[in-house]
């Protein structure tokens, strides 16, 4: 039999959450994923993602009581991240939000608050985003209001502390930008511990006219943690919103970016690099929704592959009738270092408007050897070049980072990274 | 410097090279000259250490040691360049960082202390100056878009900042104008010297009127079917390949 949620489990895990105000949006959520069911191979959304690892380990912690772990007690992974960026930092830790860090955040222009003072119905939407609400603890909400400039970039860090037994967490974040707002966001994923895991989390970024966002989000889980991750975004006009995604671990990834462009002169960039070793999967999944005209969007993602790994970039473009002007271009190139690693890249362009100046272009290559024998003429050993090569193929998406000061530190997380899968020590 | 001896080379089913012979002293530059397919190139690779090549037979001797049991990049920290007649294009390998790069490893080889990244930009950019090249291309990807004549001074200034013992040069002229040809011309005349050997391979006579030539080869089917000083060079020039082609079948 195929793996299903176990859906009587569920609801008597959802019965015994706390009476509060999310109380009757998680039974609509519960409701609504029981009519839809849990996404599988079937669907073409998720034709080359089997989330049957992550349904069964689901089921195993609500068999288990579906007792969220101990809270993030994980100070010294917390610090490693929040030292290494300077940002504001917010931190939930196993899908909870830790109530310091919002005070902390606090500053003139942004309004953090938690989800449940915040908002208590949320529209229906993918099974996972669902799952999310049904078990949802509880999450953040940010305002940032307009005209507004603030210190620093907002971090917000996700961590999960995986000890001796399964674990599932599910965390949300919804943030709205005022018209003529600017702020920047760091979205990060750390594990701590190594038991098997599996966390859900959703964004939601509302940018009203003339808003601008830099947007990085990094996603450095355990390998034995997966998660599947959902940002939506919706474009107003004029807004500006730029974004690079940085997939370095994790055991079963999968990542939703969904980009509603709902006023002209909007423009979007989203690029993403994913570095993948021995069984890794990370799936990433690009939508871009242009409604209106004119608009621009761009977008380059690229994956490096090493041993028995395996990735997917899926990215959809549709151009809805009316939404002439528009200017879209999706590229996506991958390496593969080893004959085992499997990459499955499909862009997908639907034109339904007549003024549109749309492009894509996807490539699956191997380390170049001519370059490679150029480097080594050069004195560079064999090792030295391809590790060098390997880098400036990734080098090209960390120099789109929105955020620039932190383009040194990502290139240097990156390129230990790669040094590990080069040299196959994981 | 270089010796090689009854040389022996093919790809798969195909003999490239079908018993090359050729002698190079330090301070010689040599000039290896013939038609398209003759061979020109794989010598040349083959010399470097590309591993596509099969050496079936013969030797290659380069300062006393057998040059074929040398990776590529050993080769080079011995002191032997290639400059590429189609040098690659290597997106986001900063052009700065891959000569720093060559020339500290050459260093290391030699038991000398790395450069640091001040003396290096100091040397870069004397050597470009030389060569009529523009800094910018120092902080460019390594080739990327530069332009054919753009990729060939990049290959001399690589020639100008390591200084190797053997210089091997494949079709460094070709895709020059005449201004480009004089001063990457120049940039090798000035590297002339009694402890170096250069080998110049090349389609035409035109470069060897800036640099001249100890002796000329002509390499046609895959060996060395003549050998002379720089006046065979014009000879070629007047007569074409061919005539040497009628001269050694007949």
């Amino acid at each position: 039999m195929k793996s299903a949620l176990k859906i009587d489990a569920l609801r008597e895990a959802v019965a015994r959450m706390p009476n509060d105000r999310l109380s009757d949006a998680r039974l609509a959520a519960l409701q609504h994923l029981d009519d839809q069911g849990t996404p599988t191979t079937r669907h073409e959304d998720w034709k080359y993602t089997n989330l049957a690892s992550v349904i069964d380990l689901s089921n195993q912690w609500l068999a288990d009581g579906a007792e969220s772990a101990p809270p993030g007690s994980d100070s010294a992974t917390i610090d490693a991240v929040t030292s290494r960026f300077d940002a504001n930092w917010l931190i939930i830790a196993n899908g909870k939000v830790d109530l310091d860090s919002i005070a902390l955040a606090q500053e003139a222009g942004i309004g953090v608050a938690l989800l449940s003072d915040s908002i208590a119905t949320f529209d229906f939407d993918a099974p996972l985003a669902d799952l999310n609400i049904a078990l949802l603890h509880d999450g953040l909400c940010l305002r940032i209001e307009a005209e507004s400039e603030l210190s620093k970039p907002i971090g917000i860090l996700f961590i999960d502390n995986a000890t001796a037994a399964v674990g599932v967490t599910q965390a949300r974040v919804e943030i709205e930008l005022a018209a003529h707002s600017e702020a920047s966001f760091i979205e990060y994923h750390a594990s701590s511990g190594t038991a098997s895991h599996y966390a859900n989390t959703v964004v939601n970024l509302d940018l009203g006219d003339n808003a601008r966002v830099s947007y990085v989000r990094i996603q450095d889980r355990h390998h034995a943690h997966s998660q599947t991750n959902r940002l939506g975004v919706h474009l107003g006009r004029d807004s500006r919103f730029s974004h690079c995604a940085f997939d370095l671990g994790g055991k079963l990834i999968r990542n939703d970016l969904n980009i509603q462009v709902t006023g002209p002169g909007a423009s979007a960039s989203f690029h993403g690099l994913y570095l993948a070793g021995d069984g890794q999967h990370i799936d990433n999944h690009t939508r871009i929704d242009h409604r209106v005209g004119p608009a621009r969007s761009r977008q380059e993602y690229r994956g490096i592959l090493s041993e028995y790994s395996r990735c997917v970039w899926n990215g959809k473009v549709i151009v809805h009738a009316g939404a002439d002007g528009t200017d879209a271009e999706q590229t996506n190139h991958n390496l593969l270092l080893s004959e085992n690693a499997e990459i499955d890249a499909k862009p997908e362009l639907e034109i339904y408007a007549d003024d549109v100046k749309c492009a894509h272009g996807t490539t699956i290559g191997t380390l170049d050897e001519a370059a490679l024998f150029y480097l080594r003429t050069r004195g560079l050993d064999a090792q030295e070049g391809r590790q060098l090569l390997t880098r400036a193929f990734a080098q090209i998406i960390v120099n789109m980072t929105p955020i620039t000061a932190m383009q040194e530190t990502i290139s240097g997380i990156v390129a230990d990274r790669l040094a590990n899968l080069i040299d196959g020590v994981e | 410097m270089l010796e090689i001896k009854n040389l022996k080379v093919r790809i798969g089913d195909v003999e490239i090279l079908r018993g090359v012979n050729l002698t190079v002293n330090a301070g010689e530059v040599h000039a290896i000259m013939g038609p398209n397919g003759s061979g020109k190139s794989t010598l040349a690779l083959v010399i470097a250490g590309h591993d596509g090549y099969e050496v079936t037979a013969g030797t290659v001797t380069y300062q006393g040691r057998n040059l074929l049991d040398l990776e590529p990049e050993e080769r080079a920290r011995e002191g032997i360049f290639l400059g590429f007649q189609y040098p690659v294009e290597i997106p986001g390998v900063n052009n700065a960082y891959l000569l720093k790069a060559a020339l500290n490893a050459r260093r290391r080889h030699q038991g000398l202390d790395e450069i640091d990244a001040f003396e290096f930009l100091k040397l870069a950019k004397e050597k470009m100056a030389l060569l009529g090249m523009d800094p910018k291309f120092l902080n460019r990807g390594v080739n990327e878009g530069f332009s054919g004549g753009e990729k060939k001074r990049n290959e001399i200034l690589q020639l100008a900042i390591l200084e190797p013992k053997l210089a091997i040069l494949d079709e460094t002229d070709s895709g020059l104008d005449i201004d480009a040809l004089r001063s990457v011309a120049e940039g090798i005349n000035s590297l002339r010297s009694p402890d170096r050997a250069i080998i110049l391979v090349t389609h035409y006579q035109r470069m060897l009127d800036y640099i001249e030539p100890d002796q000329v080869h002509v390499l046609s089917e895959g060996r060395i079917v003549r050998s002379g000083d720089k006046s065979l060079a014009l000879q070629l020039e007047e007569k074409g390949y061919d005539w040497l082609r009628e001269a050694a079948t007949a």
